[in-house]
């Protein structure tokens, strides 16, 4: 039986579910990376640009990049804690998101902080990026905690 | 050469939460009657020659081609049409397709239809669907959520030039306050019958006590969604001036873009692509745009400026609508926009330059924190509104002459779309 939510208008159920098989094309090693440790990023050497996320083609000179690693240490550039999210993210709440600016990356990475009291966490603060030890192969599979 | 462009007519819906009542067909068409039976003007709906048609989301819809249903509903075939999306900033980017449709000849008069129904799916489903136009590899799956991305940038922008939450809410009150007068508003119960039972006045003690939804944004400094529909009509100079004694001309329009991660932005010392008013020096230490300023934003102004012949935004706007998404981008946008240098935007809104009341007022319709975000709509309901402002009919259209700037003769829109991805700016005058 179709649900119906009122009668005049009327309002009915209407259910639509996917699932799609998702490609991350050139960008799957640093996915396939992580069970072994490994944060690794994009380098352009033409125009001593580095990537994380990382991008298969420069954007500035459109030539093809090389992998390389990452320390993983870095500072909070910005953050913010959330009380409400999306409907896929509710059960985490409350959680923090930060940019952090990465030991060799020109780019802010955008991921969350662990930390045991939220109210600590402060522009300029000392992180190092943890890799999930069984990659669900997301972005959410590496995170930042405190490292000061 | 394009061909001068004006607008000449507009309409609105009321904006809600939930319009149960019609189809996002119907919405389209409640706005299409006032456009051109409650207008002062001599145009039948048989003249207008093609329609550029702007909302955002298949996912709110979950109808794709929907273009195709607002055009034949609203009996406009054979005649052309297109759909334009841009996120937060397809109004902005419709506006200005149809301002290019009618200045290279392609139509003599054109309809710009926007609508969007946020409401079929519960809140944080639709927040969710919001988060898809950020990058869903990377920026999505680690909680992405608007508000969150946009505070992010907020606490950059504190930390940079030491803004205030004090300041971030009077953008709020300024806003939510001038909604109280636009019987559109969707905060506002007291004209709008389809308006949120809690709207109303708010003072700035009301949004610092407001709960925070992310640090250092509050309920009360975030905008609406909403269900509802504009229409514009457009037409070149020889019909705009058959049409109506008052064409509001577009002088200047411009679009600029960024990186759909905010992160990949640039942080060059010194970045700052100057106005003409401001001095290199001024950003000569300043990293830009960083994750603090949109540098589409400053693009597109920059570019608008130019066509206008404005040098000095501030002096030489009487008023303007913006994509206040949330009241930490007001204030960005004001930078952005060069009416405060970079860092001093928080100052503006203290000084109260952009009231009503203002040298500059900003958002006079309660932009899309006091009147509505209906996203594909939102960007054409700046351009209706600015129509009204210069012509001088505001308080017709909004029940109230309390919203009306006083001597309007020239003004802004800007549309802005993800976390400052693409950008509109579009100049209007008399
Ligand atoms: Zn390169």
């Amino acid at each position: 039986m179709t649900e119906v939510y009122s009668i005049d208008p009327l309002v009915i159920k209407t259910p639509y579910e996917i699932a799609y098989k998702h490609s991350y094309g050139g960008t799957s090693k640093f996915f396939t990376s992580l069970p072994s440790g490994k944060l690794m990023a994009t380098r352009c050497d033409h125009c001593k640009v580095t990537y994380l996320p990382p991008r298969s083609d420069c954007p500035h000179c459109l030539g093809e990049t090389k992998w390389v690693e990452l320390s993983g240490k870095g500072t909070i550039h910005t953050f913010t804690t959330l009380h409400f999210s999306g409907e896929k993210f509710l059960k985490d709440l409350p959680f923090q998101l930060v940019y952090v600016d990465l030991e060799g990356a020109d780019t802010l990475f955008l991921t969350r902080i662990k930390i045991k009291d939220m109210n600590k966490v402060r522009v300029g603060m000392k992180i190092r990026m943890r890799i999930s030890r069984e990659p669900e192969f997301r972005s959410s599979d590496v995170w930042a905690e405190p490292d000061e | 050469m394009p061909r001068k462009v004006a607008a000449v007519a507009g309409g609105l819906t009321y904006f809600s939460k939930a319009r149960k009542d019609k189809t996002q067909e119907e919405l389209a068409a409640e706005a299409a009657r006032m456009a051109l039976f409650e207008s002062d003007i001599n145009l039948t709906k048989d003249e207008i020659d093609g329609t550029i048609v702007s909302y955002f989301s298949d996912h709110f819809e979950n109808q794709l081609l929907f273009g195709s249903i607002i055009q034949d509903y609203l009996g406009f075939n054979p005649k052309p049409s297109v759909r334009i999306e841009g996120g937060g900033a397809t109004g902005g980017l419709a506006v200005r397709d149809a301002y290019a449709h009618v200045a290279s000849g392609l139509l003599d008069v054109a309809m710009v239809i926007g609508f969007e129904k946020m409401s079929e799916v519960n809140t944080a489903k639709g927040n969710e669907f919001i988060a898809l136009a950020s990058d869903t590899d990377w920026d999505f799956p680690i909680g992405g959520f608007y508000s969150g991305y946009y505070a992010l940038m907020a606490k950059r922008h504190i930390e940079e030039f030491g803004t205030t939450e004090e300041q971030m809410a009077m953008v709020a009150v300024k806003n939510r306050n001038n909604a109280q007068h636009n019987k559109f508003a969707q905060t506002n119960p007291k004209m709008n019958p389809f308006a949120m039972k809690d709207g109303g006045k708010i003072t700035v003690d009301d949004v610092l006590k407001s709960p925070y939804v992310a640090f250092p944004l509050k309920r009360l400094d975030i905008c609406l969604m909403s269900d509802g529909a504009a229409v514009l009509i457009l037409a070149s100079e020889e019909k705009a001036k058959k049409i109506t004694d008052t064409p509001i001309w577009i002088t200047g329009t411009g679009a600029g873009t960024d990186a759909m991660r905010a992160g990949d932005r640039a942080r060059k010392v010194g970045g700052v692509p100057v106005l003409p008013h401001e001095n290199k020096e001024w950003y000569r230490k300043l990293e830009y745009p960083g994750v603090h300023s949109f540098l589409a934003g400053r693009e597109s102004a920059r570019q608008a400026y130019k066509m206008a012949g404005i040098t000095n935004p501030l002096k030489q706007l009487d008023v303007i609508e913006l994509h206040d998404a949330y009241t930490s981008s007001e204030i960005q946008t004001y930078e952005d926009l060069g009416l405060a240098k970079y860092g001093e935007g928080g100052k503006l809104i203290e000084q109260g330059v952009t009231t009503i009341d203002g040298d500059l007022p900003v958002n006079p319709s309660g932009g899309l924190i006091g009147s509505m975000h209906a996203v594909g709509a939102t960007g054409v309901m700046q351009a209706v509104e600015m129509l009204w402002q210069l012509q001088g009919v505001s308080g017709k259209f909004h029940g109230s002459n309390k919203t009306q700037v006083k001597n309007a003769e020239r003004g802004l829109i800007h549309s802005h779309a993800g976390t400052g991805t693409y950008v509109t700016a579009t100049v209007m005058e008399r």
